[in-house]
Protein backbone atom coordinates (compact mmCIF):
# COMPACT_ATOMS: atom_id res chain seq x y z
CA UNK A 1 0.00 0.00 0.00
CA UNK A 2 2.82 2.56 0.88
CA UNK A 3 4.56 1.30 -2.32
CA UNK A 4 1.61 2.44 -4.16
CA UNK A 5 1.43 5.89 -2.65
CA UNK A 6 5.09 6.66 -2.99
CA UNK A 7 4.59 5.39 -6.50
CA UNK A 8 1.51 8.07 -6.78
CA UNK A 9 3.21 10.73 -4.99
CA UNK A 10 6.23 10.22 -7.20
CA UNK A 11 4.23 9.95 -10.83
CA UNK A 12 2.69 13.46 -9.56
CA UNK A 13 5.45 15.02 -8.85
CA UNK A 14 7.36 14.23 -12.24
CA UNK A 15 4.07 14.86 -14.09
CA UNK A 16 3.99 18.45 -11.98
CA UNK A 17 6.10 20.46 -14.05
CA UNK A 18 4.59 18.61 -17.61
CA UNK A 19 1.32 20.20 -17.07
CA UNK A 20 3.48 23.96 -15.97
CA UNK A 21 4.86 23.90 -19.40
CA UNK A 22 1.22 23.48 -21.04
CA UNK A 23 0.88 27.08 -20.11
CA UNK A 24 3.90 28.58 -20.80
CA UNK A 25 2.86 31.89 -21.77
CA UNK A 26 3.09 32.64 -18.26
CA UNK A 27 -0.50 34.42 -18.82
CA UNK A 28 -3.68 33.24 -17.16
CA UNK A 29 -5.75 31.44 -19.29
CA UNK A 30 -9.20 32.89 -18.52
CA UNK A 31 -7.43 36.35 -18.92
CA UNK A 32 -6.35 35.33 -22.26
CA UNK A 33 -9.92 33.52 -23.04
CA UNK A 34 -11.55 36.85 -21.83
CA UNK A 35 -9.59 39.06 -23.90
CA UNK A 36 -9.96 36.48 -26.98
CA UNK A 37 -13.72 36.20 -26.57
CA UNK A 38 -14.12 40.12 -27.00
CA UNK A 39 -11.30 40.72 -29.41
CA UNK A 40 -12.47 40.73 -33.60
CA UNK A 41 -9.21 39.68 -34.56
CA UNK A 42 -6.41 37.80 -32.84
CA UNK A 43 -3.27 36.67 -33.88
CA UNK A 44 -1.26 33.82 -31.90
CA UNK A 45 2.28 32.55 -32.68
CA UNK A 46 3.53 30.23 -30.67
CA UNK A 47 7.31 28.35 -31.66
CA UNK A 48 8.58 26.39 -29.08
CA UNK A 49 12.18 24.99 -29.12
CA UNK A 50 11.71 22.07 -31.56
CA UNK A 51 10.18 24.27 -33.68
CA UNK A 52 12.70 26.80 -34.13
CA UNK A 53 15.95 24.22 -34.16
CA UNK A 54 14.00 23.06 -37.22
CA UNK A 55 13.29 26.16 -38.35
CA UNK A 56 16.87 27.56 -38.15
CA UNK A 57 17.96 24.53 -40.53
CA UNK A 58 16.68 26.15 -43.03
CA UNK A 59 18.73 29.60 -42.88
CA UNK A 60 21.31 29.64 -44.66
CA UNK A 61 21.70 33.04 -45.42
CA UNK A 62 25.62 33.65 -46.76
CA UNK A 63 26.29 37.05 -45.04
CA UNK A 64 27.46 37.43 -41.06
CA UNK A 65 24.30 38.63 -40.23
CA UNK A 66 21.85 35.54 -41.16
CA UNK A 67 24.09 33.11 -39.44
CA UNK A 68 23.90 35.63 -36.34
CA UNK A 69 20.29 35.02 -36.74
CA UNK A 70 20.58 31.76 -37.07
CA UNK A 71 22.35 31.09 -34.02
CA UNK A 72 20.33 33.30 -31.97
CA UNK A 73 17.32 31.09 -33.08
CA UNK A 74 18.99 28.33 -32.62
CA UNK A 75 19.43 29.18 -28.77
CA UNK A 76 15.79 30.42 -27.94
CA UNK A 77 13.60 28.28 -26.02
CA UNK A 78 10.49 29.69 -27.60
CA UNK A 79 8.62 32.80 -28.84
CA UNK A 80 4.73 33.82 -28.13
CA UNK A 81 3.03 36.41 -30.05
CA UNK A 82 -0.65 37.11 -28.90
CA UNK A 83 -2.71 40.15 -30.52
CA UNK A 84 -5.59 41.44 -30.03
CA UNK A 85 -7.71 44.02 -31.66
CA UNK A 86 -10.74 45.27 -30.56
CA UNK A 87 -13.53 47.02 -32.55
CA UNK A 88 -13.93 49.87 -30.54
CA UNK A 89 -12.59 50.89 -27.17
CA UNK A 90 -13.16 49.83 -23.39
CA UNK A 91 -13.13 46.43 -24.40
CA UNK A 92 -10.79 45.56 -22.20
CA UNK A 93 -10.14 46.97 -18.50
CA UNK A 94 -7.40 48.76 -16.73
CA UNK A 95 -7.33 45.56 -14.48
CA UNK A 96 -6.74 43.35 -16.92
CA UNK A 97 -3.85 44.75 -18.33
CA UNK A 98 -2.72 44.97 -14.74
CA UNK A 99 -2.98 41.33 -14.39
CA UNK A 100 -1.13 40.85 -17.46
CA UNK A 101 1.93 42.67 -15.95
CA UNK A 102 1.59 40.93 -12.84
CA UNK A 103 2.43 37.52 -14.30
CA UNK A 104 5.59 38.82 -14.44
CA UNK A 105 6.54 40.45 -11.57
CA UNK A 106 8.59 37.87 -9.98
CA UNK A 107 12.45 38.34 -9.02
CA UNK A 108 13.70 37.25 -12.45
CA UNK A 109 11.95 39.64 -14.30
CA UNK A 110 12.86 43.03 -14.10
CA UNK A 111 11.36 46.09 -15.76
CA UNK A 112 13.13 48.60 -18.41
CA UNK A 113 10.54 50.49 -19.64
CA UNK A 114 7.14 51.32 -18.39
CA UNK A 115 5.71 53.96 -20.07
CA UNK A 116 1.77 55.40 -20.15
CA UNK A 117 0.22 58.03 -21.73
CA UNK A 118 -2.80 59.34 -19.94
CA UNK A 119 -4.74 61.26 -22.74
CA UNK A 120 -4.34 58.43 -25.33
CA UNK A 121 -4.55 55.70 -22.40
CA UNK A 122 -1.28 54.16 -24.64
CA UNK A 123 1.14 52.22 -22.89
CA UNK A 124 4.32 49.66 -23.16
CA UNK A 125 6.07 48.23 -20.99
CA UNK A 126 9.44 46.02 -21.46
CA UNK A 127 10.82 43.41 -19.19
CA UNK A 128 13.84 41.26 -19.12
CA UNK A 129 14.52 37.91 -17.13
CA UNK A 130 17.66 38.18 -15.68
CA UNK A 131 18.97 34.33 -14.15
CA UNK A 132 22.56 34.47 -12.95
CA UNK A 133 23.37 37.80 -14.31
CA UNK A 134 21.93 36.54 -18.24
CA UNK A 135 19.80 37.59 -20.59
CA UNK A 136 17.25 34.66 -20.71
CA UNK A 137 14.14 36.31 -21.93
CA UNK A 138 12.06 39.64 -23.00
CA UNK A 139 8.64 40.37 -22.20
CA UNK A 140 6.82 43.05 -24.48
CA UNK A 141 3.09 44.60 -23.90
CA UNK A 142 2.23 47.36 -25.72
CA UNK A 143 -1.10 48.51 -25.08
CA UNK A 144 -3.33 50.63 -27.40
CA UNK A 145 -7.00 51.71 -26.38
CA UNK A 146 -8.19 49.33 -29.28
CA UNK A 147 -5.25 46.95 -29.37
CA UNK A 148 -3.23 44.86 -27.09
CA UNK A 149 0.31 43.29 -28.32
CA UNK A 150 2.37 41.23 -25.97
CA UNK A 151 5.36 39.47 -27.02
CA UNK A 152 7.18 36.66 -24.70
CA UNK A 153 10.87 35.45 -26.49
CA UNK A 154 12.61 32.82 -23.74
CA UNK A 155 16.14 32.16 -24.33
CA UNK A 156 19.41 33.85 -24.31
CA UNK A 157 18.23 36.83 -26.05
CA UNK A 158 19.40 40.68 -25.97
CA UNK A 159 17.47 43.73 -26.62
CA UNK A 160 19.58 44.66 -29.39
CA UNK A 161 19.13 41.44 -30.94
CA UNK A 162 15.20 41.72 -31.20
CA UNK A 163 15.70 43.60 -34.77
CA UNK A 164 16.95 40.93 -36.26
CA UNK A 165 13.38 38.69 -34.92
CA UNK A 166 11.59 40.54 -37.08
CA UNK A 167 11.44 38.53 -40.17
CA UNK A 168 9.38 35.69 -38.33
CA UNK A 169 5.71 35.92 -38.29
CA UNK A 170 3.84 38.25 -35.58
CA UNK A 171 6.91 39.63 -34.75
CA UNK A 172 6.13 43.06 -36.22
CA UNK A 173 5.20 44.18 -33.30
CA UNK A 174 8.67 44.57 -32.46
CA UNK A 175 8.74 47.21 -35.69
CA UNK A 176 5.64 48.80 -34.05
CA UNK A 177 7.43 49.90 -30.90
CA UNK A 178 10.01 51.32 -32.81
CA UNK A 179 7.77 52.86 -34.73
CA UNK A 180 6.05 54.36 -31.68
CA UNK A 181 8.90 55.49 -30.39
CA UNK A 182 9.98 57.34 -33.64
CA UNK A 183 7.55 60.19 -33.72
CA UNK A 184 8.79 61.05 -30.47
CA UNK A 185 11.82 61.88 -32.47
CA UNK A 186 10.39 63.55 -34.73
CA UNK A 187 8.71 65.80 -32.39
CA UNK A 188 11.75 66.74 -30.23
CA UNK A 189 13.33 67.43 -33.57
CA UNK A 190 10.57 69.40 -34.84
CA UNK A 191 10.72 71.50 -31.54
CA UNK A 192 14.24 71.91 -31.39
CA UNK A 193 13.63 73.26 -35.01
CA UNK A 194 10.94 75.60 -33.50
CA UNK A 195 13.08 77.00 -31.05
CA UNK A 196 16.29 77.51 -33.63
CA UNK A 197 13.69 79.62 -35.75
CA UNK A 198 12.24 81.47 -32.81
CA UNK A 199 16.22 82.42 -32.28
CA UNK A 200 16.91 83.61 -35.67
CA UNK A 201 13.08 85.43 -35.54
CA UNK A 202 14.61 87.14 -32.90
CA UNK A 203 17.84 87.57 -34.21
CA UNK A 204 16.52 89.47 -37.28
CA UNK A 205 13.76 91.44 -35.62
CA UNK A 206 17.12 93.26 -33.08
CA UNK A 207 18.62 93.36 -36.17
CA UNK A 208 15.98 95.33 -37.82
CA UNK A 209 15.66 97.58 -35.12
CA UNK B 1 -13.77 -26.67 -20.95
CA UNK B 2 -11.68 -24.01 -19.49
CA UNK B 3 -9.45 -24.11 -22.70
CA UNK B 4 -12.47 -23.12 -24.52
CA UNK B 5 -13.28 -20.48 -22.76
CA UNK B 6 -10.26 -18.71 -23.65
CA UNK B 7 -11.22 -18.70 -27.27
CA UNK B 8 -13.82 -16.21 -27.06
CA UNK B 9 -11.60 -14.14 -24.46
CA UNK B 10 -8.80 -13.78 -27.00
CA UNK B 11 -10.59 -13.01 -29.67
CA UNK B 12 -12.66 -9.87 -27.98
CA UNK B 13 -9.62 -8.95 -26.60
CA UNK B 14 -7.69 -9.27 -30.33
CA UNK B 15 -11.42 -7.53 -31.70
CA UNK B 16 -11.72 -4.55 -29.74
CA UNK B 17 -8.89 -2.62 -30.41
CA UNK B 18 -9.01 -3.58 -34.22
CA UNK B 19 -12.45 -2.07 -34.12
CA UNK B 20 -11.77 1.24 -32.28
CA UNK B 21 -9.20 1.47 -34.92
CA UNK B 22 -11.03 1.36 -37.49
CA UNK B 23 -13.50 3.27 -36.06
CA UNK B 24 -13.23 6.84 -34.84
CA UNK B 25 -9.31 6.38 -34.43
CA UNK B 26 -8.70 7.37 -38.02
CA UNK B 27 -5.83 10.26 -37.75
CA UNK B 28 -4.15 12.75 -40.20
CA UNK B 29 -5.23 14.40 -42.74
CA UNK B 30 -8.37 12.14 -43.69
CA UNK B 31 -9.02 11.54 -40.01
CA UNK B 32 -9.65 15.96 -39.42
CA UNK B 33 -11.80 16.05 -42.38
CA UNK B 34 -13.82 13.01 -41.73
CA UNK B 35 -14.65 14.93 -37.87
CA UNK B 36 -14.59 18.28 -39.77
CA UNK B 37 -17.77 17.08 -41.63
CA UNK B 38 -19.48 14.88 -38.60
CA UNK B 39 -18.94 17.51 -36.53
CA UNK B 40 -20.43 20.44 -39.18
CA UNK B 41 -22.80 18.48 -41.37
CA UNK B 42 -20.53 19.37 -43.82
CA UNK B 43 -19.75 17.55 -47.32
CA UNK B 44 -15.60 17.80 -48.39
CA UNK B 45 -14.87 17.90 -52.11
CA UNK B 46 -11.60 16.42 -52.79
CA UNK B 47 -9.89 17.30 -55.99
CA UNK B 48 -9.65 13.88 -58.37
CA UNK B 49 -6.37 12.73 -59.75
CA UNK B 50 -5.08 14.95 -56.88
CA UNK B 51 -2.44 12.09 -56.37
CA UNK B 52 -0.88 12.69 -60.20
CA UNK B 53 -0.64 16.55 -59.55
CA UNK B 54 1.06 15.87 -56.54
CA UNK B 55 3.72 13.96 -58.39
CA UNK B 56 3.80 16.65 -60.87
CA UNK B 57 3.96 19.01 -58.63
CA UNK B 58 7.16 17.68 -56.86
CA UNK B 59 9.15 17.06 -60.17
CA UNK B 60 8.62 20.84 -61.45
CA UNK B 61 9.67 22.49 -58.01
CA UNK B 62 12.51 19.77 -57.81
CA UNK B 63 10.93 18.43 -54.77
CA UNK B 64 10.20 21.50 -53.38
CA UNK B 65 6.59 20.73 -52.86
CA UNK B 66 5.28 17.49 -52.03
CA UNK B 67 2.46 15.38 -50.66
CA UNK B 68 -0.41 17.69 -51.53
CA UNK B 69 -3.87 17.31 -49.54
CA UNK B 70 -6.83 19.30 -50.23
CA UNK B 71 -10.54 19.11 -49.49
CA UNK B 72 -12.85 22.02 -49.61
CA UNK B 73 -16.10 22.56 -48.27
CA UNK B 74 -18.40 24.72 -49.88
CA UNK B 75 -21.68 26.09 -47.78
CA UNK B 76 -19.80 25.44 -43.96
CA UNK B 77 -21.44 27.45 -40.91
CA UNK B 78 -20.23 30.38 -41.01
CA UNK B 79 -20.97 30.97 -37.44
CA UNK B 80 -18.45 28.22 -35.22
CA UNK B 81 -16.62 28.36 -32.19
CA UNK B 82 -13.15 28.76 -33.47
CA UNK B 83 -12.01 27.37 -30.42
CA UNK B 84 -13.60 23.82 -31.05
CA UNK B 85 -12.64 23.76 -34.40
CA UNK B 86 -9.11 24.08 -33.57
CA UNK B 87 -9.81 21.43 -30.76
CA UNK B 88 -10.83 18.92 -33.23
CA UNK B 89 -8.43 19.84 -35.34
CA UNK B 90 -5.20 19.30 -32.99
CA UNK B 91 -6.68 16.26 -31.73
CA UNK B 92 -7.50 14.53 -34.65
CA UNK B 93 -3.75 15.84 -36.27
CA UNK B 94 -1.71 13.23 -34.12
CA UNK B 95 1.40 13.26 -32.86
CA UNK B 96 4.39 15.61 -33.99
CA UNK B 97 2.35 18.49 -34.92
CA UNK B 98 2.72 21.45 -33.15
CA UNK B 99 0.44 24.71 -34.08
CA UNK B 100 2.41 27.81 -34.72
CA UNK B 101 -0.19 30.15 -36.15
CA UNK B 102 -3.89 30.80 -34.99
CA UNK B 103 -5.68 33.77 -36.84
CA UNK B 104 -9.47 34.56 -35.37
CA UNK B 105 -11.45 37.08 -36.85
CA UNK B 106 -15.28 37.96 -35.86
CA UNK B 107 -15.56 40.66 -38.74
CA UNK B 108 -17.38 39.60 -42.31
CA UNK B 109 -19.21 36.32 -41.07
CA UNK B 110 -15.89 35.33 -39.23
CA UNK B 111 -12.33 34.02 -40.09
CA UNK B 112 -10.30 31.23 -39.16
CA UNK B 113 -6.81 29.91 -39.94
CA UNK B 114 -4.93 27.07 -38.48
CA UNK B 115 -1.42 26.34 -39.27
CA UNK B 116 0.16 23.12 -37.77
CA UNK B 117 3.98 22.19 -38.46
CA UNK B 118 5.93 19.15 -38.34
CA UNK B 119 9.52 17.80 -38.94
CA UNK B 120 9.20 15.26 -41.15
CA UNK B 121 12.96 14.54 -42.23
CA UNK B 122 14.76 17.28 -44.03
CA UNK B 123 11.35 18.03 -45.06
CA UNK B 124 8.41 20.42 -43.22
CA UNK B 125 4.86 19.58 -43.18
CA UNK B 126 2.35 21.99 -43.44
CA UNK B 127 -1.45 21.46 -42.00
CA UNK B 128 -3.40 24.57 -42.99
CA UNK B 129 -7.22 24.68 -42.27
CA UNK B 130 -8.62 28.16 -43.34
CA UNK B 131 -11.85 29.34 -43.01
CA UNK B 132 -13.76 32.78 -44.74
CA UNK B 133 -17.14 33.02 -44.42
CA UNK B 134 -18.90 29.60 -45.93
CA UNK B 135 -15.84 28.12 -47.11
CA UNK B 136 -13.46 25.97 -45.17
CA UNK B 137 -10.21 24.75 -46.73
CA UNK B 138 -7.93 22.10 -45.23
CA UNK B 139 -4.61 21.18 -47.05
CA UNK B 140 -1.76 19.13 -46.29
CA UNK B 141 1.41 19.39 -47.97
CA UNK B 142 5.36 18.34 -47.47
CA UNK B 143 7.99 21.39 -48.36
CA UNK B 144 11.37 21.58 -48.67
CA UNK B 145 12.06 25.16 -47.63
CA UNK B 146 15.77 24.54 -49.17
CA UNK B 147 14.81 23.57 -52.70
CA UNK B 148 11.73 26.91 -52.14
CA UNK B 149 14.36 28.77 -51.18
CA UNK B 150 16.85 28.10 -53.60
CA UNK B 151 13.47 28.92 -56.38
CA UNK B 152 12.44 32.17 -54.72
CA UNK B 153 16.21 33.19 -55.05
CA UNK B 154 15.94 32.55 -58.62
CA UNK B 155 12.87 34.93 -59.19
CA UNK B 156 14.10 37.28 -57.22
CA UNK B 157 17.49 38.14 -59.29
CA UNK B 158 15.04 37.55 -62.55
CA UNK B 159 12.90 40.26 -61.13
CA UNK B 160 16.30 42.40 -59.91
CA UNK B 161 17.81 41.97 -63.00
CA UNK B 162 14.54 43.38 -64.93
CA UNK B 163 14.41 46.50 -62.72
CA UNK B 164 18.11 46.79 -63.74
CA UNK B 165 17.30 46.81 -67.30
CA UNK B 166 14.53 49.03 -66.90
CA UNK B 167 16.35 51.64 -64.94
Amino acid sequence: MNYCIATLLLSATLAAPALAQNSPLLIPPQLEKDLAARASDVTEVTLNKNMLAFASQFMHGKDDDDAATRHLIEGLDSIYVRDYEFDKEGQFSPDQIEQLRHSFQTPEWSAIVHEHERRSGESSDILVKMVNGENRGIFILSVEPRDISIVLILGPIRLDQLASLHGIGGLHGLADIEHDTRPRDRDKEKEKNKDKDKVKNKDKKDGDQ
Amino acid sequence: MRRFLWIPICFFALAVPVIVLAGGAQGGFDGVVSSIETRYHAHAARIPFLGLISLIARKSTHEGVGSIHVAQFDSFPADIDGSELNQIVEDKLGTGWERVIRETSHREGGEQTLIFMRPEGNRMGLFIVDKDRNELDVVQVSVDPRHLDENIDQYTHHHDSDRDESN
